[in-house]
């Protein structure tokens, strides 16, 4: 436990009424519509959402994580963190002006606009339940990684850092929506990066400097952590150059195509409420910026905790490396300051996720399923029920954590390995239809079982490392979808016209540009 | 640089051209130069700093590059973004209205 003085209580209080008063302050522009509660409508520079992918991908366990694997693998453990936003970097110049020209609320609804029929339907409801149900798992995982602090530095159970933080959050995203996300993600993201360098800076300096910790890994016979492409060879060891190769390879190229990770689902968001393509693809690459920024930060900080305490074996105290060095290392009266960036850290994500997943519930379910013909009032409103209804799913997930996360974790794994490549084509390729994707999702569920547990189970093929599973993967679905396309018949060509003369995609679309240009919608090339 | 157009019309840059593909793999380079720079700068190594100064340098090319044709394709889009709204919310209909 941390023992908290009056000024620490001072800047605790401080900043949860400075948050909670954001709502307070833009509930009104967040009623207006549904335009307004989702996405600030549609008007923001692109700072703003910037800060706000910068603040929603800084959550409460993103240091515990990346602590980790720098305790673990010294300064190549950077490329853990660092090479799975690379994807903005071509998605920043490419997709993201796709996606912004669609004008989709969300990733469901962008299907609707590429696909239509009924396999259209079947593509839009599945991913907007997925995407609830993705919120509410990530929205659980944050929490109880809040639960940890709290019971680190207040001893409290795990369960009540879950429930008391994100209910306060939810507050203000009830009240004020996408506005007061954007507008206090702004705040906890400066917060935020203030208090990573301050931490970082004396925890470094605590390791005696730069300087100081370099010399000493030295000296301990562990200068290795200090090179970034320590690789353990190029197939074998915990560090395979064939790793780092399948990782560069599928962050970048995935940049090409539409909801390749888990992440794009909140950039899109924040896609849509930048105010012009110009400001979208700005605040995708700005913000992806700052986290490669950030994550140097906590590598560096994270070699200073291991020069200070080496040799932990156990993963839940190394960890813990960057807190320890904030709570250990601050100044009198300073420990409050460090609990309070901990709550903006926290509060960015949760926030976000509240409003993402009912972002789901009301657009891609309800309005368009329930009552097509809803009043603005009305789906702001079912915003505010849905945002609620997320944040109890929430705690239910957060307190099954320990049971599920291995499972869900495999779950997220199928997401991105077998549908990595129908996630690209149906962003470049106008001849990948629906039932592709829907085939590439079934078949992937089925490989993924046989591949990552039940053949190595029985012995029939060798436990493989996850980046073989995923090239495995990818090339048993090709086997499934790339037959299913052919066989089928295209996308209405009437619908694909519309979409390609309003979004202008890139890749393979030239019978359907063709078809724009004889219609006059376009011009001749 | 005369082979790279810094005046665009509307209709040149809704296309897609080089220069996309110059800025995207200069953001690239940009991420890892400034990921790996700012790491090793921070440990007070030389080369680091060379690094970061070169993820600074390619993310002012970046934007030399592809700037002018995203003001060029933003002016052009936001006059049409009105008409498309009303269009995303008919081609998206569950139930056909028409």
């Amino acid at each position: 436990m941390v023992q908290l003085t009056a000024l620490d209580w001072f800047w605790i209080v401080a900043f949860l009424a400075l948050m909670i008063a954001c709502g307070v302050l833009f509930h009104r522009l967040a009623r207006r519509s549904e335009a307004d509660f989702f996405l600030a409508g549609r008007g923001l520079p692109w700072w703003l959402p910037a800060a706000s992918i910068f603040a929603t991908h800084t959550a409460t366990d993103t240091p515990m994580w990346i602590t980790g694997v720098v305790y673990q693998h010294g300064l190549r453990g950077i490329w853990y963190a660092s090479l799975f936003p690379a994807w903005c970097a071509i998605s920043a110049m490419i997709t993201t002006r796709v996606f912004r020209r669609s004008l989709a609320y969300t990733q469901a609804e962008w299907q609707s606009l590429r696909y239509n029929g009924l396999g259209s339907e079947l593509m839009r409801g599945w991913m907007a339940g997925w995407g609830i149900f993705l919120n509410m798992f990530i929205l659980g995982w944050v929490g109880m990684a809040m639960g940890k602090v709290c019971n680190f530095v207040f001893g409290w159970p795990n369960w009540l850092g879950l429930v008391l933080f994100s209910s306060l959050c939810a507050i203000y995203v009830m009240a004020a929506g996408y506005w007061g996300v954007v507008i206090t993600d702004f705040q906890q993201g400066v917060i935020a990066f203030a208090a990573i360098v301050l931490a970082s800076a004396w925890g470094i300096a605590a390791a005696g400097g730069p300087r100081a910790i370099v010399s000493r890994l030295e000296t301990m016979g562990e200068g290795w952590r200090l090179d970034p492409f320590h690789f353990s060879g190029f197939f074998s060891g915990d560090f395979p150059v064939a790793w780092f190769l399948t990782m560069l390879f599928f962050a970048l190229a995935g940049g090409l195509g539409m909801g390749t990770t888990i992440d794009w689902y909140a950039e899109a968001q924040r896609i849509q409420s930048a105010r012009t393509v110009r400001d979208a693809s700005y605040s995708i690459w700005a913000g992806s910026a700052m986290v490669l920024v950030r994550n140097s930060l906590w590598t560096v900080a994270g070699l200073a905790f291991f020069v200070l305490y080496p040799g932990l074996q156990d993963a839940k105290q190394y960890e813990m490396g960057w807190f320890r060095l904030g709570f250990e290392f601050f100044p009198m009266g300073m420990a409050g300051f460090f609990f309070a960036t901990i709550l903006a850290i926290h509060f960015s994500t949760i926030a976000t996720h509240l409003n993402l997943g009912a972002l789901y519930a009301s657009r891609d379910l309800y309005k368009h399923y329930i009552n097509p013909a809803a009043s603005e009032s009305r789906l702001v409103w079912i915003g505010r029920v849905s945002s609620c209804a997320v944040l109890l799913g929430s705690f239910l997930l957060g307190l099954m954590m320990e049971e599920i996360t291995r499972w869900l974790i495999f779950a997220l794994w199928i997401m991105v390995a077998g549908m990595w490549l129908p996630n690209v084509l149906q962003a470049v390729w106008w001849r990948f239809n629906a039932w592709g994707y829907l085939s590439a999702w079934i078949a992937n569920l089925g490989f993924s079982w046989l591949v990552v547990w039940i053949l190595p189970a029985y012995q029939v093929i060798p436990e493989l490392p996850d980046y073989l599973q995923f090239w495995v993967l990818l090339g048993l679905g090709v086997l499934v979808f790339l037959p299913v396309t052919w066989l089928t018949k295209p996308e209405d060509m009437d619908h694909l016209v519309k979409y390609y003369v309003m979004v202008r995609p890139i890749g393979w679309w030239g019978p359907v540009q063709r078809e724009a240009e004889r219609r006059g919608l376009l011009k001749a090339t | 640089m005369s082979w790279i157009q810094r005046g665009w019309t509307p209709e040149e840059a809704d296309n897609w051209s080089r220069e996309d593909w110059i800025a995207a793999c200069l953001s690239v380079l940009a991420y890892l130069l400034i990921a790996m720079g700012a790491a090793l700068s921070l440990l007070a190594m030389q080369v680091g700093f060379v690094l970061l100064l070169g993820g600074i340098a390619s993310t002012w090319l970046m934007y030399y590059v592809i700037d002018p044709k995203l003001r060029a394709i933003s002016s052009d889009y936001e006059r049409k973004q009105k008409e498309y709204l009303r269009r995303v919310e008919k081609l998206t209909r569950w139930e056909k209205a028409e």
